[in-house]
């Protein structure tokens, strides 16, 4: 080959090769722009079905046994999982601000003092290119994330918001097509919770309904028992003086039957006082009337009238010296039959000659504790919370043998509550019991010197 | 015996209580950690010690955590190797000093590991990806790993890992170094010589452009590609700007290959080193890449991420496996994902994890983590860093 043919040949060979390139950077560079439409078009679909997934998972947390405060963290858990945020928290408007119910993220910690936001939005979202304003700030502020996605339901006073370090491939910029994730996952976490909050009143009006028809039941047979015994006993003793007996009682006789209608009579009646008395429980509990009285004398006063049941009985009651500058804030009818209620119980189950104590304590946070302890029959730890409700008689045989329909602990449990207080039982069968009643510090002061 | 767990929750103390419940009883010699980057390390590294004892605990942040139970990135996952047999747990070697010079740190610990290895043991190495955050400066791991293979010398190294981020944003990371968490620290595990490691190194990129020569370059910084500013040159590929906010977006479309060995052979995944590109710099027209081990004259190709070509990589690569371990004691699968690969910032239509969770032959006890940089035996040879892959490897006992 000649060299000028050889020349005309590697120019040939040069512009093919170039053509080649060409071509190949062409097909290349469509090919990468199609690569790369073809990912931003997925990110976009999975974008939308985010919103469909992210509701589809949180709607199993409505099958599952959480309460609706549980349910705020697993639907944060679900909301970061499906939006690839940062941070995310659950906000719930108290007074003028928001407090944080739940939060979770990097670094996210929840303020504990309400967040103030004067006019919350029902959707906002910060950007780089946000101009520093009140409102961008209060919110960026929640979590402190520069970078937030915010949902307000003002009918419930529930917000979301979400929240991101950076604005990058991964945690892109908000904008305003983020309203449908944001408002969706909010009323999904507002359904759900709405839900379980009905479930649970549902639970526990069910469960307080069952309760009440077995107190019921336990009631009547309760209530037959205790009605028969002393209705029998006047029946009999009354038949057996009517004119025309086939009895005919000495006059002696008479005397000692009349006097056991009397007994049976009193103990009726008293059954009846009882009963009045819980059931007249839910009216007079709002109308109690404190007064601040000096706590030895309420507690005095209150042993000396069980004394005489005590010595009836054989069973002494010592009360322990009390600050007579101590006063409580008490109603003082129903606190008097707290303790009467507790100290007649306590006398009721003690041994004969054994001694029931009362004492006063004073706690740390100012509050009081006064304490009936007594060498009694005591019960099981696992009956006590039977004997606070009303009606129960753990033990039948002992109810016949000490009377009462077992209305006197779960009246004073609930007088001691209706003072802000608790009754709290210890119990050891055999050893005896200790309860204990307890007072907050706002119901109990020291008198100041005249 | 070794056993895996994994768990998520947002609270670590009930994400270690999982995982314990799951690993049960019994003395351990060793945790590998692989913990979701929105925990904090510490209360972590608590309830481990709580759960288990005052066994050494190895590992770090991880942008999602991937495992037989399950897998994902929203940085509340929890994965943990627990290793309970003297005979096939792995000696630790640390280095705390990557930040003044990261190829010294890594000289430093490859010295330190020649000194427990045999020549071909198994190392497993860890180490923080992140430097600082802002400005994004990495660790990066060509230097580590380069500076690993100068200190331990001629003898060869099975050397795999990757590097540990919290999250996609390369906003962090940082280690378990076996006595507590730091950053700017390489772990490295050296196994017994009776362990072997079966590795598969997924790709999922493929050549878009013709051979390019940088003609110059400072670092991770490339200038100019065939003498003209190499932003400029990807620009045009792409067909848009990235200049501004949108230099992040590089990341996620294209990457510069280099090609190994004959340039005109057929296209073979494994030929290919790739580099993802940190950012653009529309001032200077250059861009950063994650890694520092491209140099002047070096030719290099555009290349373009293609899922369906990742999906089907690791498809392969699982099989490959699969052949690979079968009639073998496996003793474990890790699978060191680049975090780019997942979904969310891929935009594959199918979770890449979901191939290897459901692939990997059942009775290999299997943990994964989304890291930021794999480090994987490359072509025959030494190990080298890579980017945009999923490196799958198995240890199993020598027959």
């Amino acid at each position: 080959m000649s060299d000028g043919a050889q020349e005309i040949m590697i120019g040939q060979l040069e512009r093919e090769l170039a053509y080649y390139r060409r071509e190949c950077n062409d097909l290349g560079a469509r090919l990468l722009r199609l690569q790369e439409e073809q990912s931003q078009t997925f990110r976009e679909a999975r974008r939308s079905r985010t919103v469909a997934k992210l509701i589809r998972e949180a709607y199993r947390l409505a099958d599952g046994e959480l309460t609706p405060a549980e349910i705020g963290t697993p639907m944060l858990e679900i909301i970061i999982e499906n939006a690839l945020c940062d941070g995310a928290a659950l906000l719930e408007e108290q007074g003028e601000g928001f407090r944080i119910s739940h939060a979770i993220g990097v670094g996210v910690e929840a303020p504990s003092h309400p967040v103030a936001i004067p006019s919350p939005p029902a959707f906002f979202y910060t950007t780089a290119r946000t101009p520093i304003e009140p409102l961008a700030y209060e919110l960026t502020g929640i979590l402190r994330l520069p970078y937030v996605l915010w949902a307000y339901d003002k009918p419930t006073g529930r917000a979301l918001i979400l929240g991101n370090r950076s604005e990058s491939n991964v945690s892109r910029p908000f904008e305003a097509g983020d309203q449908e994730l944001i408002e969706g996952a909010l009323s999904v976490y507002i359904d759900i919770m709405l839900r379980k909050q009905a479930e649970m009143a549902l639970r526990g009006a069910k469960s307080t309904a069952e309760r009440a028809s077995a107190a019921r039941a336990r009631f009547l047979a309760t209530l037959t028992h205790e009605l028969r015994t002393p209705l029998n006993a006047i029946v009999g003793y009354s038949e057996m003086m009517v004119p025309g007996s086939r009895y005919d009682p000495s006059p002696a006789d008479r005397g000692r039957y009349t006097e056991m209608i009397l007994d049976a009579a009193h103990y009726l009646l008293k059954l009846a006082d009882g009963i009045l008395d819980y059931s007249y429980l839910e009216q007079a509990l709002p109308s109690l009337r404190p007064e601040w009285l000096p706590a030895g004398k309420v507690i005095a006063n209150t042993v000396a009238l069980a004394s005489g049941e005590g010595q009836s009985r054989e069973v002494a009651i010592r009360a322990f010296a009390i600050d007579p500058a101590l006063e409580l804030c008490i109603d003082p009818v129903r606190f008097r039959q707290v303790l009467h209620n507790l100290l007649g119980n306590a006398v009721k189950f003690s041994p004969a000659g054994s001694t029931v104590e009362v004492a006063l304590l004073q706690g740390d946070d100012g509050g009081i504790a006064v304490t009936v302890r007594d060498a009694g029959i005591g019960m099981r730890p696992e009956d006590i919370p039977r004997a606070l409700e009303p009606f129960q008689q753990l033990d039948h045989q002992a109810a016949r043998s000490f009377g009462g329909a077992g209305l006197g602990l779960p009246i004073a449990k609930r007088l001691v509550e209706a003072h802000g207080g608790e009754l709290s039982i210890e119990s050891w069968p055999g050893t005896g019991t200790l309860a204990t009643v307890t007072l907050p510090p706002e119901r109990v002061r020291l008198r100041l010197e005249d | 015996m070794i056993s895996v767990a994994y768990a998520k929750h947002s609270d670590p103390a009930t994400a270690v209580r999982g995982c314990a419940a799951s690993l049960g009883t019994g003395p351990l010699e060793m945790l590998l950690v692989f913990c979701g980057g929105k925990h904090d390390p510490h209360v972590v590294l608590s309830a481990l010690r709580q759960a288990f004892g005052a066994v050494p605990v190895v590992g770090g942040s991880a942008a999602g955590a991937i495992a037989r139970e399950g897998f994902g990135y929203s940085g509340f996952e929890l994965g943990i190797i627990a290793f309970r047999d003297p005979a096939v747990t792995p000696r630790c070697v640390t280095t705390r000093e990557l930040l003044p010079d990261e190829r010294a740190g890594g000289a430093a610990l490859g010295m330190r590991v020649a000194e427990v290895a045999h020549a071909d043991d198994v190392v497993l190495l860890f180490f923080d990806s992140v430097a600082l955050a802002s400005p994004l400066r990495l660790h990066p791991a060509s230097a580590i790993v380069d500076g690993f293979h100068a200190g331990f010398g001629e003898r060869p190294v099975c050397l795999i890992g990757g590097g540990l981020l919290t999250d996609m944003n390369l906003a962090g990371g940082w280690v378990f170094d076996g006595a507590a968490v730091v950053k700017h620290a390489a772990v490295a595990l050296v196994f017994p010589s009776l362990v072997r490691a079966e590795t598969a190194v997924m790709h999922g990129c493929r050549p878009v452009s013709t051979f390019m020569e940088i003609t110059r370059i400072d670092g991770a910084e490339v200038c100019e590609l065939d003498g003209r500013p190499a932003l400029t040159v990807i620009e045009r590929m792409l067909g848009l700007p990235l200049g501004g906010s949108r230099g992040h977006e590089l990341t996620l479309t294209a990457t510069l290959g280099e090609k190994q060995g004959d340039p005109f052979a057929p296209y073979d995944e494994n030929a290919y080193v790739n580099r993802l590109i940190l950012r653009a710099n529309p001032e200077t027209g250059s861009v950063t890449l994650f890694e520092q081990d491209f140099a002047l004259g070096t030719r290099v190709q555009i290349m373009s991420r293609d899922n369906s070509l990742m999906l089907e990589s690791v498809r392969r690569g699982v099989a490959e496996i699969n052949r690979a371990v079968a009639r073998s004691e496996a003793l474990f699968g890790l699978y060191i994902d680049c975090a780019g690969r997942g979904s969310a910032r891929s935009g594959a239509p199918v979770e890449e994890a979901a191939l290897v969770q459901t692939g990997l032959d059942p009775a290999v006890p299997l943990l994964g983590f989304y890291s930021g940089v794999e480090i994987a035996p490359f072509a025959e040879g030494r190990s080298r860093p890579l980017d945009w892959t999923g490196v799958l490897t198995v240890l199993r006992r020598r027959a």
